[in-house]
């Protein structure tokens, strides 16, 4: 079970595995905002090496990981700069506020400039940093540990059951849609050999009885959590949350440097010196683009 | 000393909203504190509801009517909150799968605590001790996907036991675990139970196992109504069990077919400190030297073939090695052995849900590798152990119609077949039911239905009779045994149940450890030691009443089934 | 009418938004067919009706959240929080179903809660892809708002092409079913068989 998904339910080893569900989650969110906070490349790229080091020293198995990220370059990197080269090319003129244009159609409709390029490929490694930090969360975190974690940030101790309660459900329901497949094809629904529009019609069926057997755990779920005390105090402690080590004080004086970095960032280069124009580009003049360096 | 009640029942009714009759009528009962008592009754008849009416969930979770009174601990149940009422009451709910709420073992048994706001450091040590007290302590970290059904419902009962409760409930512990483990878990009650301000409550179908260890009382039920509240002794020796369709103990069965009195013998509850009076002893021999009809089946020709089979859920961790086995037409087979041995694996591989990653399974003598799951599946027909895993049409006459319909019958005959199937399995007049109102007895019955129905030439049950009655036990077995005496149908069971396998099969696969470790008759399966120690299995009381009489068991249990067949085919 | 808004938050609640949420992310990354870059064609959209349905608007928001956030962690593609509260707007809208009576749990679905249903989609649908997601994605992204657009109106017209294809019909169902639960009496067996 442990390796069909991406997301670990028994904890590792590793330094970073090791932290608790607390320290994992503020410093994903102090990841996050760093990375909304900015459009500078650089920052971008320090933070999406520091995070592949981070998966890196966690010893994954790198197929999955691969696998995403080739997505990732084929929906966004590819098709969505091809979209924006194909519908707005001015962009490179309003993202980076200069325009090198070295290919033109003759009606001048269709054109590339050296910014746009720059453009969508900034906006590109955006998002793949910020696949990068979810990827470093999802491997290190446990469901269990993320719940907890969640919670010790002040959300409230019911959404957090609900989504460790989600993670339990979920192999269960990958099971239930395992056996209402089997099921059905031992009792005469042939779904090996078919073609591929009747077994997309059969899926499609099978969603229904897949639904009914979800829903139909309710009861017996909510019975055995209520007769187990579940929402009788107002807060609730976790098994699975282990006291914070050496290892957290070390990693969480880190988050905090993030957070203080993205204070200061945002404060001071986002709203007293904000940059006339969005991205940074490597050529373009400090007096076009506003940004400092 | 006065005995202080603290579970009244008065004039109590209840009604589930969407029924039209009354699930429970005019209950009156009284149970103490300290007591042991065992709740007996046909599936369906509403033992888990008066439970429910017990621990809160009824009126706090289902909606219904409610009449008359029910006291815990002196206090009206409708006037509290199920909080409340989890301080007084701890219930182990028939459903082992539902009830494992945590992500992993640790943490389920844990849950009660978490949400009682337990410091972690107390939970820690607390929770490992409760692993242990059940044997779960090397599964702490196991998540619950990795768990064979009889493991989850040892969780199950660690979580209750944390529980600082006067109250303890068991929804048919015994259900999905192996003879030895049962026998475990029976002990595991009595001891909870020895501490006399806790009052236990079981409700179990398998009597003589509870009877194990003895019980204060043990009230029958049958349709919402308590019949009798008895101790064990007058209802062994009343006829009320077989009117309310109870299974007696072996060893009285063959006492009563021996001719011993045993309206006289107060030990008659415990075959351990069963005594037998010389008389007794007497007419046991006579019978034993009685002649019987040899029971001879010709092999016919090879259906299923195992040749060196392993599999592996996940790889490296073989769950399954190298079985070995061959099941010919005609034969009805047991199965039988350990939780987790791999026994349902073992199934899953023969319908081809699984493939062998190494080795062959041959069908009709044709490997099968290239055959669909479907194709598969017009061979081999599969009842999966839980009911809800096969379950997928709403109401039960359609659920049994739905292989019937794919495979282009004519109306009248999907109606016929289904009927029949329906009938044998005791649903006939709920069929037009939705399946999620009926029992979880009724639900496995559903799913028998289903595979009975379609009739394919081998049909593998995996626990038939798990939470089944007597009455349905039969009837159901009734059936399988025509498929197969008249049709000439290939039957194995997997089962933990010794009573089915003695009566019912020729031969048993013992399972230990994903390896076949014996395959020969029941008779002698069972009355070997090491075979037994290593299969997690238990002898019968046969054993023990044949070793009482210094008979060899073995023929004794041989004797045994063969005048018991000679009398059913009589009837 | 705020409480059929809001829903009864008890176990029973939580366990059902657990279910869905768990139910959403499955789907979302086992059930889907990748139509454009950010947008699929999802059978997961048929749980905000479902948990709509029978535990009211909030409830579905939240199934729909904790869901996405869900999917983008067991699918491992980063979280994209534009398109994760865009999909919490829409829930709310599709969820809206008890506040315009049909009460799927006693078994009322009409011709006229249907129509009210698919307006309800449409609009949820222009709101949470037509301005929610366009802002945050340019917000957060500074991606070029004409492609935004396309972007979400493609996402819009596919989240409501399985919203009512599928969820009309689902709800249907849903209704008889429910309305089949009530006064379930013993019939005998028929006499003239055996
Ligand atoms: N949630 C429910 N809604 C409506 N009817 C129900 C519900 N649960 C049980 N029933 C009905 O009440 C009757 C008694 O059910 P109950 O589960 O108490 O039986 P039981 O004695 O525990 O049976 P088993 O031994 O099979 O578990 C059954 O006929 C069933 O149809
Ligand atoms: N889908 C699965 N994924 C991973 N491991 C599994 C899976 N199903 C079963 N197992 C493991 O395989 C082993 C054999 O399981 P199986 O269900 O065959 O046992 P069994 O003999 O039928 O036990 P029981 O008597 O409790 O039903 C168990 O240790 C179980 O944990
Ligand atoms: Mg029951
Ligand atoms: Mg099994």
């Amino acid at each position: 079970m442990n390796n069909r998904f991406l997301i670990n339910y028994t904890p590792g080893s590793t330094f970073l595995h090791k932290l608790n569900g607390t320290t994992k989650v503020i410093g994903f969110i102090a990841i996050t905002i760093a990375i909304i906070a900015t459009f500078d490349f650089r920052i971008m790229l320090a933070i999406f090496l520091l995070c592949m080091a981070g998966v890196a020293s966690m010893r994954p198995n790198w197929k999955p990981i691969a696998f995403m990220f080739g997505f990732l370059i084929v929906m966004n990197g590819i098709i969505g700069s091809l979209m924006v080269i194909v519908i707005s090319p001015e962009s490179g003129l309003t993202k980076t506020g200069m325009e090198t244009v070295f290919w033109s159609t003759a009606n001048g409709r269709f054109y590339l400039s050296w910014e746009l390029l720059w453009y969508t490929w900034a906006m590109f490694f955006k998002r793949v940093a910020s696949l990068s930090s979810a990827m470093l969360f999802v491997l290190s975190i446990t469901p269990s540990e993320l719940a907890a974690g969640l919670n010790s940030i002040k959300m409230p101790y019911k959404v957090c059951t609900i989504v460790s309660l989600a993670f339990r459900t979920i192999p269960d329901i990958a099971r239930d849609f395992t056996d209402i497949k089997n099921s059905m094809m031992m009792r005469g629904v042939e779904l090996e050999k078919a073609s591929l529009s009747k077994k997309l019609k059969q899926y499609i069926i099978m969603l229904v009885p897949l639904l009914m057997s979800s829903f139909a755990k309710v009861e017996n779920i909510s019975n055995s959590m209520d007769l187990r005390s579940y929402g009788k105090c107002k807060g609730r402690t976790w098994y699975s949350e282990h006291p914070a080590t050496k290892g957290d004080y070390i990693a969480r004086g880190g988050i905090v440097l993030i957070f203080l970095w993205c204070a200061f960032y945002i404060i001071f280069f986002r709203n007293m010196h904000a940059p006339l124009v969005d991205f940074w580009c490597p050529w373009v003049p400090q007096e076009i683009s506003g940004y400092w360096f | 000393m006065e005995k202080k009640p603290i579970i009244e029942f008065k004039d109590f009714s209840f009604k589930y909203k969407i029924q039209s009759k009354a699930t429970l009528r005019d209950i009156n009962l009284t149970i103490y504190e300290g007591e042991k008592v065992l709740i007996l009754g046909p599936s369906g008849c509403g033992k888990s509801t008066l439970m429910s009416c017990i621990n809160g969930l009824i009126p706090f979770s289902n909606e219904g009517e409610i009449t008359g009174s029910c006291k815990v601990n002196g206090r009206e149940t409708r006037t509290l909150s199920i909080f409340e009422l989890s301080k007084e009451v701890g219930t182990v709910l028939q459903d082992s799968d539902a009830q494992f709420v945590g992500l992993s073992v640790g943490e389920d048994i844990a849950f009660s605590m978490e949400n009682e706001m337990v410091p972690r450091k107390e939970m820690i040590p607390e929770v490992e001790k409760l692993a242990g007290t059940v044997g779960m302590e090397d599964f702490i970290k196991a998540l619950p996907f990795d768990l064979s059904g009889g493991q989850k419902q040892k969780v199950a009962l660690a979580g209750v036991i944390s529980d600082k409760v006067n109250i303890l409930m068991f929804d048919e512990p015994l259900a999905a675990l192996d003879p030895k483990m049962g026998v475990a878990t029976i002990e595991l009650i009595d001891r909870v139970s020895q501490d006399k301000t806790k009052t236990v409550l079981i409700i179990e179908h398998r009597l003589e196992d509870v009877l194990y260890r003895p019980v204060d009382r043990i009230i029958l039920m049958g349709e919402g109504r308590i019949v009798a509240d008895t101790t064990p002794i007058e209802l062994l020796n009343s006829n009320l069990l077989k009117e309310s369709g109870v299974r007696e103990p072996l060893y009285l069965t063959a006492m009563k077919y021996a001719g011993c009195d045993i309206s006289a013998n107060k030990t008659i509850c415990d075959i351990e400190n069963l005594e037998l009076s010389d008389d007794d002893k007497e007419k046991l021999i006579a019978f034993f030297h009685e002649e019987t009809p040899e029971i001879k089946k010709e092999p016919g020709e090879e259906v299923i073939r195992l040749d060196d089979v392993t599999f592996a859920y996940e790889h490296g961790k073989p769950v399954v090695k190298g079985l070995d086995t061959v099941i010919r037409k005609g034969e009805r087979v047991a199965v039988v052995g350990k939780n987790g041995a791999g026994k349902s694996t073992m199934a899953k591989l023969i319908t081809g849900i699984h493939r062998p990653n190494k080795g062959h399974i041959y069908i009709d003598g044709k490997d099968y590798k290239k055959s669909t799951v479907k194709e598969i599946g017009e061979e081999v027909g599969y009842v999966m152990q839980m009911p809800n895993q096969m379950i997928v049409k709403d109401l039960i006459k359609d659920e049994v119609e739905l292989a019937l319909r794919l495979r282009n019958i004519s109306e009248e005959e999907i109606t016929e077949r289904a009927a029949e199937a329906m009938k044998a399995c005791g649903l006939y007049s709920m069929r037009k039911w939705p399946v999620d109102s009926v029992s979880y007895g009724q639900k496995k019955r559903v799913t028998v239905a289903s595979i009975m129905a379609l009739g394919p030439d081998t049909i593998i049950l995996d626990e038939p009779t798990a939470g089944q009655d007597y009455r349905h036990y039969t009837d159901i077995i009734k059936f399988i045994n025509k498929l197969n005496s008249e049709y000439g149908k290939t039957i194995i069971f997997i089962t933990h149940d010794m009573h089915l396998a003695i009566e019912n099969t020729d031969r048993a696969i013992v399972f230990a450890d994903g390896k076949i470790i014996a395959d020969e008759s029941v008779y002698s399966v069972l009355s070997n030691d090491e075979i037994i120690e290593k299969a997690n299995l238990k002898q019968t009381s046969l054993y023990m009443l044949a070793k009482k009489l210094d008979l060899s068991p073995e023929k004794f249990i041989e004797h045994f089934i063969r005048y018991e067949r000679m009398v059913k085919s009589g009837e | 009418m705020l409480k059929k808004f809001v829903g009864e938050w008890n176990t029973k609640t939580i366990v059902a938004v657990a279910i869905g949420a768990a139910l959403y992310g499955v789907l979302m990354v086992w059930g889907s067919i990748p139509v454009f870059t950010n947008t699929n064609l999802t059978s997961a959209m048929i749980v905000p009706v479902v948990v709509g349905a029978l535990f009211g608007p909030l409830p579905a928001t939240v199934a729909l959240l904790v869901g996405n956030c869900l999917a983008d962690l067991i699918g491992g593609w980063g979280f994209w929080f534009d398109w994760s509260v865009g999909n919490g707007v829409l829930g709310l809208f599709v969820g809206l179903l008890p506040l315009y009576g049909a009460d799927i749990k006693n078994g009322i679905f009409k011709v006229k809660h249907a129509v009210i249903y698919t307006i309800c989609c449409l609009l949820g649908n222009a709101i949470a892809f037509g301005i929610v997601t366009p802002v945050m994605t340019s917000l957060f992204y500074s991606a070029d708002l004409e492609i935004t657009f396309l972007q979400s109106f493609a996402g819009g017209i596919s989240n409501t092409a399985v919203l009512v294809v599928i969820g009309i019909p689902v709800l249907v169902l849903l209704s008889k079913r429910y309305a089949s639960r009530a006064n379930l009496v013993e019939e005998p067996e028929e006499l003239t068989e055996e």
